[in-house]
């Protein structure tokens, strides 16, 4: 009943109205989830494109000799 | 070592999305690192126990989320308020100026419960389907569904996602203000 979900007032409305998306809804409007979404991603992306640190390729180096060795 | 020629490259691969998973989680690059070589060292010396043919990744994020969640234990006794040390650690992280956006958003998901925040991170940004999320995390589907769902409606709130519209000068103006 007192379902906000795509109420353009909202917009309008101070930063409190916010709040009620959580009280009344379960859930969020798609447009909304959209953005946070692709936040999320944006975000997440950043941190993937970040280079490999060489520690790692040392790291598994150095397994794979061990293992190879042991064999 | 003809069993897993190509096991060097597959952990390799997944190394990109172990840290980004890991960054997000602890919101420490250098603990991160430290979990992710944990990781690696652990899947390597419990290779037997993974079914070839399943999801590498998904195993090794199941490696990851419980070594991350041991050490949170331990650190739990230790410090009160650990995520309020979280978003302080991340206030201070470098930042790039006209990502302030993506700072605001850092922010926010810092101010998540951590099991929230955990399931969105595998849902909304690993890429792992419900039902892996749920392997992964040891719980319910529907669990992982309502973490999800808290995790996006809290953010919203956090953002006050009806500005989210207005990058730039007001996000710069919105950031200033709550300085």
């Amino acid at each position: 009943m007192t379902s906000d979900k795509g109420n353009k007032l909202a917009r309008a409305l101070p930063r409190t109205s916010a709040d009620d998306k959580l009280g009344t809804n379960g859930r969020l409007d798609s447009s909304s989830q959209k953005r946070i979404g692709d936040q999320l991603r944006a975000m997440y992306d950043e941190l993937m494109q970040q280079p490999v640190p060489d520690r790692f390729k040392e790291l598994l180096d150095q397994l794979e000799k061990k293992r190879d060795g042991s064999r | 070592m003809t069993d897993q020629p190509d096991l060097r490259e597959a952990l390799l691969a997944a190394v990109p999305s172990l840290r980004a998973f890991a960054i997000s989680l602890s919101g420490q690059v250098d603990k991160a690192d430290d979990l992710v070589q944990d990781t690696l060292l652990r899947a390597l010396a419990n290779l037997h126990r993974f079914e070839r043919g399943t999801n590498l990744n998904a195993w090794l994020f199941t490696i990851l989320r419980n070594l991350f969640h041991s050490e949170h234990r331990k650190r739990r006794r230790e410090v009160e308020d650990p995520d309020g040390a979280y978003a302080g650690r991340l206030r201070i992280q470098p930042e790039q100026g006209s990502h302030l956006d993506l700072e605001d958003f850092r922010m926010a998901l810092a101010r998540l419960p951590s099991d929230q925040r955990e399931a969105l991170l595998l849902v909304g940004a690993s890429g792992f389907s419900y039902e892996e999320a749920a392997g992964i995390c040891g719980c319910a589907v529907g669990t992982i569904k309502s973490r999800v769902n808290r995790a996006r409606l809290r953010l919203a709130v956090l953002l006050n996602v009806d500005d989210m519209d207005d990058l730039g000068p007001d996000s710069m103006t919105r950031a200033a203000l709550q300085g």
